[in-house]
Parts: structure tokens; sequence; C-alpha cells
């Protein structure tokens, strides 16, 4: 009974995850859709209409410095930019990137084909880079991170659009899409099928940004090592390959706050992997050490 | 303290609902830019909307209210029926491959018609060209010197045949003051010619052709350039507010990412240069 009841609960953690997940997609298509209709004079009222520049959080970012020096935004990107930046960090900073595990379309689009790619290579999938290589290739997306914050100060323009798969996936029928962000989509569409979640892996601007939040994070994700069965559910499911069963606290820069690898999903023993904020961290492992007459 | 997924989904959905509210109540969720272009701060134009922040959201009737003309005259420029599609539609309707290598009817060429129309200068690239039907309007209603509008005939795109080669020279264009008429692969400097401002202040369009120009400042002059021209860091600081940029920066680049309007920034640098004898 308690197993179909654990099953079930995650069951329903996992829903939850994936239905806001398809609600933000399903939010991003139709505003872009609209945006695109409504220059063709088709307007539907009720629904929202918007570029995707205008609410992507990413702009907010890259504008940030422009805004603060010249009070200007970058071309293309408006006030709505800024707001849903300021939002995903103050989620960040509390949560971590919750912005990539639960909201962002482009994440949920490359969990959606690695379903493909475990029904073809089962196990194997997520495991086909050598953990070395891998370790150094995740470094990649600050480079990306860096290289386009310097390009959009000095230009003045958003710079990625032209290699950015997701503007490519939202934006493929406009004709507005570079060769270049073809090529890319194409390549992360690939990648997908081997690796879970390449792009933001490897090369996301906006996911190496709000990475950097799981280095201090209010709310983080804590290993309870005295329950701990060693069982490795967690590293199993951890959809960054982070090694949960070894740490104390997750603090990989890497995490998206998925939670599939917390006792209310993966990990079996209940109160053993959670969502825990530092005041909490700090009383548990005093009580910890006192348990262990340190 | 410890939360659960529930409560996380939950805190992630009111910070938005929350985050969003608040920003439309106070005023500042914007999804679309201002339709209203920057005005021109200084010089004899100083105060009027400027041509060169026209961007691809507006509509033609933005565009039309913000400078103060027939919208419909762009409209059968460009051949148009909407007056409430987009300007960046253009890119889309004159897809790149009809057109002569190099060229394109967008966003950019509305700037430039805006300019002729209205006598306002602006800094136009010499890769955008207009297509057969703007040139009747631009007779018609433009301040544009008609041998300015000869070129721009030259090379304008004409649907269902071929249209001129981008290279090709404009035989008018020669010894005018048409810099803009003079087909070359990078940003001439163009000054729309208006009552105001007599197109012979305008570099002759054979020089421009072979550019760079010493002593001239265009999009492709870097801080670099200004030097070796004459003028030393304190001059051009007094141009562009006490900042400048590195050797090897083009001048437009750097002012574009500072917010700073570059056809206002060239008429003081031409200034300065013309005052140290360039
Ligand atoms: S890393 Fe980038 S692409 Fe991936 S979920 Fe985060 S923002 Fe989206
Ligand atoms: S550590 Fe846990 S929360 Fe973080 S990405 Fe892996 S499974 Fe998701």
């Amino acid at each position: 009974m308690a197993v179909v009841n654990k099953k079930l609960q995650a069951k329903n953690v996992r829903n939850l995850r994936h239905i806001i997940q398809a609600a933000f997609f399903v939010l991003v298509a139709v505003t872009v859709t609209m945006e695109k209709l409504g220059e063709a004079g088709i307007k539907i009222p009720i629904l929202p209409s918007g570029s995707l520049h205008a609410i992507c959080p990413f702009g907010g970012v890259v504008s940030f410095w422009n805004l603060l020096n010249l009070g200007t935004l970058v071309k293309k990107v408006h006030e709505s930019s800024v707001v849903l930046g300021v939002i995903g960090l103050f989620l960040a900073i509390l949560f971590g990137p919750v912005i990539c595990g639960w909201i962002c379309p482009f994440g949920s689009f490359q969990e959606f084909i690695a379903k493909i790619g475990k029904k073809l290579f089962g196990k194997k999938y997520n495991n086909f880079i050598p953990k070395k290589i891998d370790r150094v290739l995740r470094y990649l997306r600050y480079l990306v991170f860096a290289w386009v914050s310097y390009m959009t100060v000095v230009s003045g323009k958003l710079i990625f659009e032209a290699y950015d798969p997701y503007f490519a996936l939202f934006k493929f029928w406009t004709g507005e899409v570079a060769l270049t962000g073809f090529i890319a989509l194409g390549a992360v569409v690939v990648l997908s099928l081997f690796v879970e979640r390449p792009f933001c892996k490897y090369a996301c601007p906006y996911g190496a940004f709000l990475g950097i939040t799981n280095l201090f994070r209010v709310f983080g994700i804590r290993r309870n090592a005295p329950t701990c069965i060693s069982c490795n559910a967690c590293n199993k499911a951890c959809l960054m390959n982070i090694d949960v069963a070894s740490a104390k606290v997750v603090r990989d820069h890497q995490c998206i706050s998925c939670l599939e690898c917390t006792s209310e999903v993966a990990c079996p023993v209940p109160a053993t992997v959670e969502v825990m904020s530092f005041a909490g961290q700090a009383k548990d492992s005093y009580a910890e050490k006192k348990a262990s007459g340190k | 303290m410890k939360i659960n997924a529930k409560s996380m989904a939950l805190a992630i959905v009111a910070t938005f609902v929350v985050g969003i509210g608040v920003s439309q109540i106070v005023g500042y969720w914007k999804m679309e830019g201002s339709k209203t272009p920057v005005a021109i701060k200084e010089g004899e134009f100083a105060g009027l909307p400027n041509p060169a922040d026209i961007r691809g959201s507006y509509t033609w009737e933005d565009l039309g209210k913000a400078f103060k003309f027939d919208p419909a005259w762009a409209m059968t420029a460009f051949g148009v029926t909407d007056p409430a599609s987009k300007l960046n539609t253009l890119e889309t309707v004159y897809s790149k491959t009809l057109l002569p290598l190099g060229t394109e009817i967008g966003t950019g060429s509305v700037r430039y018609f805006v300019s002729l129309i209205t006598g306002i200068p602006l800094e136009a690239e010499a890769d955008n060209i207009f297509p057969i039907t703007a040139i009747p309007v631009l007779r018609e209603h433009s301040k544009a010197d008609p041998a300015l509008i000869d070129a721009l005939e030259a090379k304008a795109f004409r649907p269902g045949q071929a249209a001129a080669p981008a290279a090709a020279p404009a035989p008018e264009a020669a010894g005018s003051s048409a810099p803009a008429a003079t087909p070359k692969a990078e940003p001439a400097p163009v000054v729309a010619p208006a009552p105001t401002a007599p197109a012979a202040s305008a570099p002759a369009a054979a020089d421009v052709a072979h550019a760079p120009m010493v002593g001239a400042v265009t999009g492709k002059t870097s801080f670099k350039d200004l030097k070796d021209w004459g003028l030393d860091e304190a001059k051009i600081k007094s141009a562009t507010d006490g900042k400048i940029g590195k050797d090897g920066d083009i001048v437009k680049d750097w002012a574009s990412a500072r917010g700073l309007t570059f056809s206002e920034l060239k008429t003081k640098l031409q200034d300065l240069l013309a005052a140290a004898g360039k």
C-alpha cells in the first residue's frame, strides 16, 4: 500500500511540473503566434499577443547593463522582459533555477524529445558522454553567456537571436529565423535524442546566469545522510546527471530545481532528499553532529 | 524550513502573477516599444522626431502620426494596403531572394523614405533600396534633390523583372549631392536634401563611393580615424559627453550602444573636424 501511495505521489509531483511546463509552453506559443497573426490583421481579443523578445527574461538580463548605465533597453527588448528577468532572479535566489526546471519552454521541449531518446536507448540514455569530458563541457555555457553579454552591451542589439534555437523553435514559420538558428535547433533536437537537455547543459546563457544562484540559493536540495540507503535512485533520476547521492546539499551549478531527485519523487526513503532553507540545513547538521557525538 | 513541490509550484505561479500584476499597476509593464521616435536633441533639427529611431514594430499609421504626413504616401511607395500592418513585414514581402545581392527593402528603406519626405537628416545604409513604386511618391512629396531621386530610381527594385544590379553606378549621382544614391557596400553618410540642409554641404558622391574619405565621419569611422584626422581625446570627449571608446571601436556602434544618436554625434564631430581644418 505504501509503495502504491509513494508511486502515486511521485506521479502527482511529476504531473504538476509537467502541467506548469505545458501551460507556459502553450502561453508562449499562443503569444508569439497571435503577434504574427496580428500583423496579418487577424486579432482574437482574449488571447495574449507579443513578441518572443517581450516575454523572454534573458532579454531583461542582458539589458540590465544598458538600463543602469544609459537608461535605455537593448533594441527589441521591452520593459516586460526586465520584469520577467527580475522575477526569474528573485525565484532563483529563493529556489535556484526553477525557471529552467518548471517554466522555460525550450527546456520542456528538450525533455519532450528526451522521451523518444529514452525509448530508443533505455538506461544508456543520458550516459553517453564520458564524465571527464562532460564536466569540462558544462562550463561552455559560461563562455556563451560572457560572449552574448559582451556583444549585446557593445552593439546594443540582441546578438544571440541569430543563433538561438529557442527563437528558431517558436518562429520557424515566420521567415525571421537565420540559417544559424535552424542549425542550432537541429543540433539540439538530434543531441536531445542522446543527452537530456543538451542546450541547457552546454550552451544556454540564461541557464548559466541562473545556475550561479545554486551556490547561494535560500532553499536548497538537501540529502539527509543518516537515512540515505545509498540506492542511487536520486542520481538516476537527475536530468542534469548531478551526484545527489554523495552530496549533503546540492550546490552544483547545473541543478534546475526540477525536484525529480527528492523523496517526493525518486528517493524511496521519506524525508531523505528534501528542499530546505539554509536555516533548516544548519539546524539539521547541528542535530546530526550532536547525535553522532562530535 | 522545508517546502514541498506543491508549495514551490504555488510560489512560482504566485510570483509571476504578483510580479506582472504589480508592474502593470505601476505602469511599467510594456510588451511593445513606444511608437514615438526619440527627438533629435541638438542642431537645426532639434525637437523633431528622428527617422533613425523608426522601429520595425511601427505600423504605417504610427509612422504617419509620428512624422505628420499621410501614411498613404508610404503605403503606396512600398506597395502595402493595410495601414495596421507593421513595417517589419516588408522584409518578408520583399524577400531577399528576389532582390539584388547585398540589397534590402525593409525598415531601413522606410527610415530613408521618411527622411527624404520630411527633410530630416539620416545616416542611411546604402544597401537599403526602394521599390520602383516609391519613386513617383518621392518626386511628388519629398524635399529631395531630383538628381538624388533619379539615382534612387536607377537602383530601385522593379517587381517582375530583374532589378538593376546593386553595384551599378547611377550616372546622375556622380558629382551630384546625392551620396545616398551612390551604390556601395557600406553605409554612406547621408543628409536628406532639405531646404535647411543645403545639398552642397554633403560630400561628393564620387568621393564617398571610394571611401573612406579623410575627414568624413561615416558609419564605418573608428575613434582611431578621428585621432588620425587630428582630433585629440579631449576634443572627441567634448562631443561625446566626456566618454570615449577604444581606438578600434566604430563610433556609430559605440554611440548606439550608449543610446546616443549617431547623426547628432556625427554633426558635432564633423564640426570639430572642420574647425581643425579637415
Ligand atoms: S538552461 Fe536555458 S534552455 Fe534550459 S531550461 Fe534553463 S533557460 Fe531554458
Ligand atoms: S539535483 Fe535534483 S533538483 Fe537538481 S536537477 Fe538534479 S534532480 Fe533536479
